[in-house]
């Protein structure tokens, strides 16, 4: 270092604003929560220290095997529908049709709405007695289905309506990268003969390779974290089966005051998402180096 | 370079400027002002405004300012500002909610208060009244109390041919039965299944039939459940009959289905809270009663909410604005009727009495619940506890969960909950 250098004194001065905020909002609850996990504290009293019980308790909860479960399935079922359709709206808003521009749109604008507007939306339409998706099919003689109330179709139903509203986030990401291939190896495999098909599955899906990684990290991490929709259109029900994990901490911290042990079930949530995210950095990221 | 400086100096200490910041001081000569935060939204929302407008119209020394939050957000914020210190001078609080701040000391002790300003204890109804004491002292004013009640579609019963309310079990199920052969509308209309609200009701008939029973949900003691004998098999098997054996109730039946059910003339015996009155007074040409829940299982009992006012605890606290709280409170519940038009049972007798009140229709019907009102019991446990229990009530209605079963595993948990506060 250069005494006197003014770019790093400059760097500084121009980082501290966001370093503040940074350190106040995120770093400082972030070490707070894990402190707080350690001891039975209800906000209003005295914390208690009471060490690891908070986490031994966790392993004989059944609530919390089950919520965690609820959030599985909620991955295991949005990630990969959500990286298909991301994907095509992309294939369709980069390609040469003239309703691109509109599709794009399309596709985008129901990110923009807020999780409440999109929960309250969809819980109406899938509403059994008045909804208009049964007032639908019952046009076609089936029987009025219980999108929400019925177990084996709550998760499914909060699922299509987060198909209908992040999809469009991906669509961008994905169309980004599409548009940076160059289009003189789509032009060279034309004049090869290359059909579309060939097109897609043999040049833009393996060149998409590190955006579709990133997407699908970003896709596990905002997954695992699910809570608004599944709670304004369910509430966690019918019987409980659809609560996610971010549910059961909220409640436990927020209804219950149970603040210790929330804090200690986020962050086994925390240590569960990093695992699964540096599993699928090593193995799919380092791949597309080769 | 000089320039530069200076400039970066001058940023500065504008930037610095903004921490003197503050609010304009409140001239001595303007009213007090009382601060307040209130829970209510949408219909309540606009009464219990009314009540404050007309609190500030007619008094010049002192003023209420409200800051209404969101209903969802609203014990999360109070939590967070009890903790800060940031609370107002006053609170809206469910009786339930109030253990959850008692014990830390947040709330103010009111008896000396009370005694020092003349408050009308004595006009107030003593159940919900003592349900706001802990430890023998009282800690909040109940403003109204919110039970289960039943209401009745006169039309279906009239085309049914029923021409009494039934006021035991039987007489319901038959009832219920009746309807739907005489008219095939839905006969027992009682929210199961969660969807976007939490099927309560269900929970709250649960409780209420104990109750009827003479029984009570927790030991006295509130250390562990008391329901798994033979009050909670008969209140259990009646819920879970309904919907299984006698078919008056369908399943997968969530909380607005029931409402607009009812509201539409398509069921003749619906359970909910006196809040659904409002809604359905506004239904043309629906011609209903509202009634207390009879003692379909022995004595009339009902489960019940309670709204009441409370005052955080400060360090320092002015006796003197103590009792500018006071007057606001005894105003506020004073004029009853005027937030009865939510479709809450006023809790101070002389409201009760009153003309005006007399005047609301339907309201003078179930006025006479506040005294067969159940409140929960007071325990830090009771939100998981009732949360958890509507899962496991709603899935052995719906399923068809052997009693027992349903019954042993209902105690199982609760008692797990309550080892873990």
């Amino acid at each position: 270092m250069i005494p006197g250098n003014k770019d790093n004194r400059d760097g500084w001065l121009f980082s501290l604003p966001f370093l503040l905020v940074f350190i106040l909002f995120m770093l400082y609850p972030l070490v707070h929560g894990l402190v707080i996990s350690f001891f039975k504290w209800n906000i209003l009293s005295d914390k208690v220290f009471i060490g690891l019980e908070n986490y031994k308790n966790i392993f004989s909860d059944e609530k919390f095997y089950t919520s965690l479960w609820h959030t599985v399935e909620f991955v295991l079922i949005t990630t990969p529908v959500l990286l298909v359709l991301g994907f095509i709206m992309a294939l369709i808003t980069t390609s040469k049709s003239p309703l691109k521009k509109a599709a794009e749109n399309v596709f985008f604008i129901p990110y923009i709405f807020s999780m409440t507007v999109v929960s309250t939306l969809w819980a109406w339409i899938f509403q059994k007695q008045y909804g208009i998706l049964n007032h639908v099919i019952g046009m076609f003689g089936i029987q009025p289905v219980g999108w929400l109330t019925d177990p084996k179709w709550a998760m499914w139903s909060v699922c299509i309506a987060t198909f209908w509203w992040t999809a469009g986030f991906n669509m961008i990401l994905m169309s980004a990268g599409i548009k940076q291939i160059s289009s003189e190896i789509f032009e060279s495999a034309e004049i090869d003969g290359a059909n579309y098909r060939q097109c897609v599955f043999r040049i833009t899906i393996p060149l998409l390779k590190p955006t579709i990684v990133l997407c699908l990290i970003l896709q596990i991490i905002a997954s695992f974290n699910v809570f608004g929709q599944v709670y304004v259109m369910t509430g966690g029900g019918p019987f409980g089966k659809t609560r996610t994990l971010i549910q059961y901490i909220y409640e436990t911290g927020f209804s219950y005051f149970k603040m210790g042990y929330s804090a200690a079930m986020s962050y086994i949530l925390f240590f569960i998402i990093m695992i699964v995210s540096v599993v699928q950095y090593i193995s799919l990221g380092r791949r597309s180096d080769e | 370079m000089k320039k530069k400086n200076l400039l970066i100096l001058l940023i500065a200490l504008l930037c610095m400027a903004t921490l003197f910041a503050q609010a304009a001081a409140e001239t001595k000569a303007g009213p007090r002002i009382v601060t307040f935060w209130s829970l209510f939204t949408g219909g309540d929302g606009e009464f219990f405004d009314a009540i404050i407008d007309e609190f500030n119209k007619t008094h010049t020394d002192i003023q209420l300012k409200n800051d209404t939050v969101k209903f969802d957000d609203y014990y999360t914020k109070l939590t967070a500002a009890l903790a800060a210190g940031n609370a107002p001078d006053m609170i809206v609080c469910h009786q339930g909610n109030l253990l959850n701040y008692v014990p830390s000391g947040q709330l103010l002790a009111l008896d000396d208060y009370l005694k020092a300003n003349n408050f009308p204890v004595d006009d107030f109804v003593a159940a919900p009244y003592n349900a706001c004491k802990f430890d023998g002292k009282q800690y909040a004013i109940p403003l109204d109390v919110h039970p289960i009640i039943m209401y009745v579609n006169m039309d279906l019963l009239a085309k049914a041919g029923i021409k009494d309310i039934p006021q035991t079990m039987d007489q319901l199920i038959a009832d219920g039965i009746k309807v739907q052969e005489k008219t095939g509308k839905m006969g027992i209309d009682i929210d199961n299944t969660t969807a976007v609200y939490k099927a309560y009701t269900l929970t709250r008939l649960f409780f209420s039939f104990i109750y009827q029973q003479g029984g009570t949900f927790l030991t006295a003691d509130n250390k562990a459940a008391n329901f798994n004998n033979q009050y909670g098999y008969k209140a259990l098997q009646a819920l879970q009959d309904m919907v299984q054996k006698y078919k008056t109730t369908p399943a997968g039946l969530d909380y607005d289905t029931a409402m607009n059910e009812f509201k539409l003339g398509d069921a003749a015996f619906y359970f909910n809270g006196v809040w659904a009155t409002g809604t359905l007074e506004q239904q043309k040409d629906l011609n209903f009663v509202a009634i207390p829940v009879p003692g379909f299982m022995g004595k009339p009992a009902a489960w019940s909410g309670s709204h009441t006012l409370a005052i955080p605890a400060k360090a320092n606290i002015d006796p003197a604005h103590v009792a500018d709280i006071l007057t606001a409170i005894d105003f506020i519940t004073g004029h009853g009727e005027m937030w009865a038009k939510a479709g809450h049972v006023p809790t101070r007798i002389s409201v009760q009495n009153s003309k005006a009140f007399a005047d609301l229709p339907y309201r003078k019907g179930y006025a006479d619940s506040a005294a067969s009102a159940v409140a929960p019991p007071t325990t830090a446990a009771w939100d998981e506890i009732y949360g958890t229990c509507s899962d496991l009530l709603e899935y052995a209605v719906v399923n068809n969960q052997p009693i027992q079963e349903a019954l042993n595993q209902m105690e199982a948990t609760v008692n797990k909950i309550i080892a873990t506060y």
